[in-house]
């Protein structure tokens, strides 16, 4: 154990930090749950490429700069700390990208990873179905082999980044009749193609980030399946894994939340209970030992080694400590907690973070399904009702 | 920079592991319990493994190893709810002494003849101490009274403190995969209550709760080690994150072992009770998030994703 920074990595992160303050935008973004927003965060997305920070730990073959995960982790610390956006094409960074990597062919990877490298194409998820949430294995969205294509009938939902995005990917039902795991196929597909409707859904908080989609005989290239027929479920657990895993949550946006905790708290001291005082102590702490624990899986995948369902225990973590944080701060702000923009016209961020926040504990497996991984494959609890 | 513990460790670590699930099973605890608490020949045990010598240098004839090995070995006597006082002698107070200077003892203690143990101001009692005997809910504590002054080195707190946390990760950890155990064996309803997802989701975020402890714990350790200015801070973190972890795993682990779990006759609460008497050993909850509120509220700290270590 060496908790110390080298040489290099402290000049890195000096060179991420001054790239960052050069370029973050001054003013927060409009959300990216509407159009306007999107197209913004779209431009930034365009503006970290050009910088070559968009995929910082992709080969350098498709635009990345081939960095380590300790690298990354530096990297996401100064992204946080200088306020960086949330990223528009998260979906194809952190989930297909890596899917890709691991069981796309030479020519998917050239044809898909490099223009997500640069920003030009927006990737949105279809993984949920009116019928299959929690229990993927549900899926009954059939693509049925038509020569050289795959025409794909029936309907998905709550797919982020949908309303806006350019691509989707999602596991489709590619043998007639079969059921539940077997039979699936991971599919990419244009969102513009024909016989694709996009209803965006109006969220809770009344924007339109995610989004249903209607399939009517949409017909996709057999070249854009990932892996073999059939290995759906395969890839898409590999997916759901770095979803759940290191990747899509680094511990510096946690830690910058954590210190705006701290701030908010100093500004409201004289009318804060002693219960909202523990609470953003709390916070503190569990953003640490959240940045703690993934350096230490960073350091174990360095090693060789990989992210099992330990997965599932980081994933209940940091949605349950975000969801903390903006609670205890709707504490702290008090009347002003409801005021979508307070008087002096700024956006309150902790409302909009906080109704984020309450997405964290379902999206990505929801915590239930979490528990129920931890409680059978780390516990080795039995199994009750699984197919 | 690297956070993980190597090979060596986790070796060493695993012996000690495997030595004392071989020879300090709940049997002995039982065995003891009943009997005087104290075994000698469970304590020479030890001294044959070096564990005495585990932080004294190599010249008085010790291992010469390190606080985060410390810590780990003290949570393999939390996990082994080992009654011998090695933690409070050999991990607390020698380390404590040789920061002074002070190695008159060392070979004493790394023979096995001399277990010194001092109190601090914060908590004037000692486990297998010189005065009278106090009555502590942990039946193998033996807790007695401090005859000699307490000292209010602040050292000797963060030392006490850190491997009070590392014993609490152990217990924690054990009481876990007792709980588990017990949760597959036991049916009812025609299934193992294991089974019943109010029983799995417990366990599961109790779990949680002892992952994102442990990393804090081994951070502190090394911060104590690099000689940080805010180790103080970071082991008053540790304390509070394995005795939030150990606390809400005992009340996990009794819910799960339902009435059983509140008999003499499981073992469970050995492990509780050690549980109940580390987490307010060495600084409570309560003093340690003063420590921490002092620096993060206060501001004394650096905070934020940029000052994860630093």
């Amino acid at each position: 154990m060496d908790l110390v920074y080298t040489p290099e990595q402290q000049d890195f992160r000096a060179e991420v930090r001054a790239w960052m303050d050069a370029h973050v935008p001054r003013e927060p973004l409009v959300t990216l749950e509407c159009r306007e927003g999107f197209d913004q965060h779209v431009i930034w997305e365009r503006t970290l490429a050009s910088g070559n920070w968009g995929m910082v730990t992709w080969p350098e073959a498709y635009g990345g700069r081939g960095l380590d995960l300790i690298q990354w982790l530096i990297f996401e610390e100064e992204y946080f700390r200088a306020g960086g956006p949330n990223r528009a094409n998260q979906n194809g960074i952190f989930l297909l990208g890596p899917t890709i990597m691991e069981f796309g062919t030479p020519e998917q990877k050239a044809r898909f990873l490099t223009p997500m490298a640069k920003g030009e194409t927006m990737w949105a998820q279809a993984w949920s179905e009116p019928g299959a949430g929690s229990d993927m294995a549900a899926i009954g969205s059939k693509a049925v082999r038509d020569g050289d294509h795959y025409v794909i009938s029936g309907q998905k939902t709550w797919s982020s980044r949908a309303a806006f995005a350019d691509w989707g990917f999602g596991i489709f039902r590619t043998e007639e009749g079969s059921k539940r795991h077997k039979g699936l196929s991971f599919i990419l597909f244009d969102l513009n193609s024909p016989g694709i409707t996009r209803r965006p859904i109006r969220q809770l908080h009344g924007d339109t980030g995610f989004a249903e989609l209607f399939f009517d005989e949409v017909r996709v290239p057999v070249e854009n399946r990932i892996a073999g027929e059939g290995e759906g479920w395969k890839v898409a657990m590999a997916t759901a894994g770095f979803e759940r895993g290191l990747m899509l949550r680094s511990p510096g946006r946690f830690q910058a939340t954590a210190k705006r905790l701290v701030e908010l708290y100093r500004e409201h001291e004289t009318k804060a209970s002693p219960a909202a005082r523990e609470a953003v102590m709390t916070a503190w702490m569990q953003a640490q030992a959240y940045a703690y624990n993934t350096y230490t899986v960073a350091a174990k995948i360095m090693a060789g080694g990989s992210i099992g369902a330990e997965a599932s225990l980081n994933k209940i973590f940091w949605s349950e400590l975000d969801r903390a944080m903006h609670r205890t701060a709707m504490q702290l702000l008090g009347a002003a907690a409801e005021l979508r923009r307070f008087d002096d016209g700024r956006m309150n961020q902790w409302l909009e973070g906080y109704i984020f926040s309450l997405s964290g504990p379902i999206y990505a497996g929801s915590n239930e399904i979490q528990r129920n991984i931890t409680a059978e494959r780390l516990l080795d609890l039995p199994r009750v009702g699984a197919g | 920079m690297e956070f993980l513990l190597n090979e060596d460790q986790l070796a060493l670590a695993e012996t000690i592991r495997d030595y004392l699930a071989g020879t300090h099973g709940p049997d002995v605890l039982r065995r003891l319990d009943a009997g005087d608490n104290r075994d000698p020949v469970i304590w020479q045990g030890l001294v044959d493994m070096g564990l005495t010598g585990l932080l004294v240098p190599e010249e008085f004839g010790g291992l010469g190893l390190g606080l985060v090995d410390a810590t780990l070995i003290a949570r393999e006597c939390g996990r082994a709810c080992l009654a011998e006082p090695l933690v409070d002698t050999a991990f607390v107070v020698v380390p404590w002494l040789l920061a002074q200077g002070e190695t008159e003892q060392m070979a004493a203690i790394v023979a096995g003849t001399a277990k010194p143990s001092v109190a601090h101001a914060i908590n004037p009692w000692v486990s297998d101490g010189e005065g009278a005997a106090l009555d502590s809910i942990d039946p193998l504590r033996n807790l007695t009274r401090q005859a000699n002054a307490a000292s209010s080195d602040p050292l000797l707190l963060d030392l006490g403190a850190l491997m009070s946390a590392a014993q609490l990760v152990g217990l924690a950890e054990a009481m876990l995969d007792q709980s588990a155990a017990y949760a597959k064996i036991r049916t009812q309803f025609g299934q193992p209550i294991g089974a019943f997802q109010a029983v799995k989701h417990q366990l599961a975020t109790a779990a949680v709760a002892i992952e994102f402890a442990k990393p804090v714990v081994w951070r502190a350790a090394q911060a104590l080690t690099d000689g940080l200015s805010s180790a103080s801070v970071h082991i008053s973190h540790a304390k509070v994150a394995a005795t939030d972890a150990a606390i809400q795993m005992a009340e996990t682990a009794i819910q799960v072992h339902g009435a059983m779990g509140y008999t003499y006759e499981v073992d469970l609460h050995f492990w509780m009770k050690r549980s109940w008497a580390l987490a307010g050993a060495w600084g409570s909850r309560a003093f340690h998030l003063k420590r921490i509120d002092d620096a993060v509220i206060g501001g004394g700290l650096a905070i934020g994703p940029a000052h994860t270590f630093a």
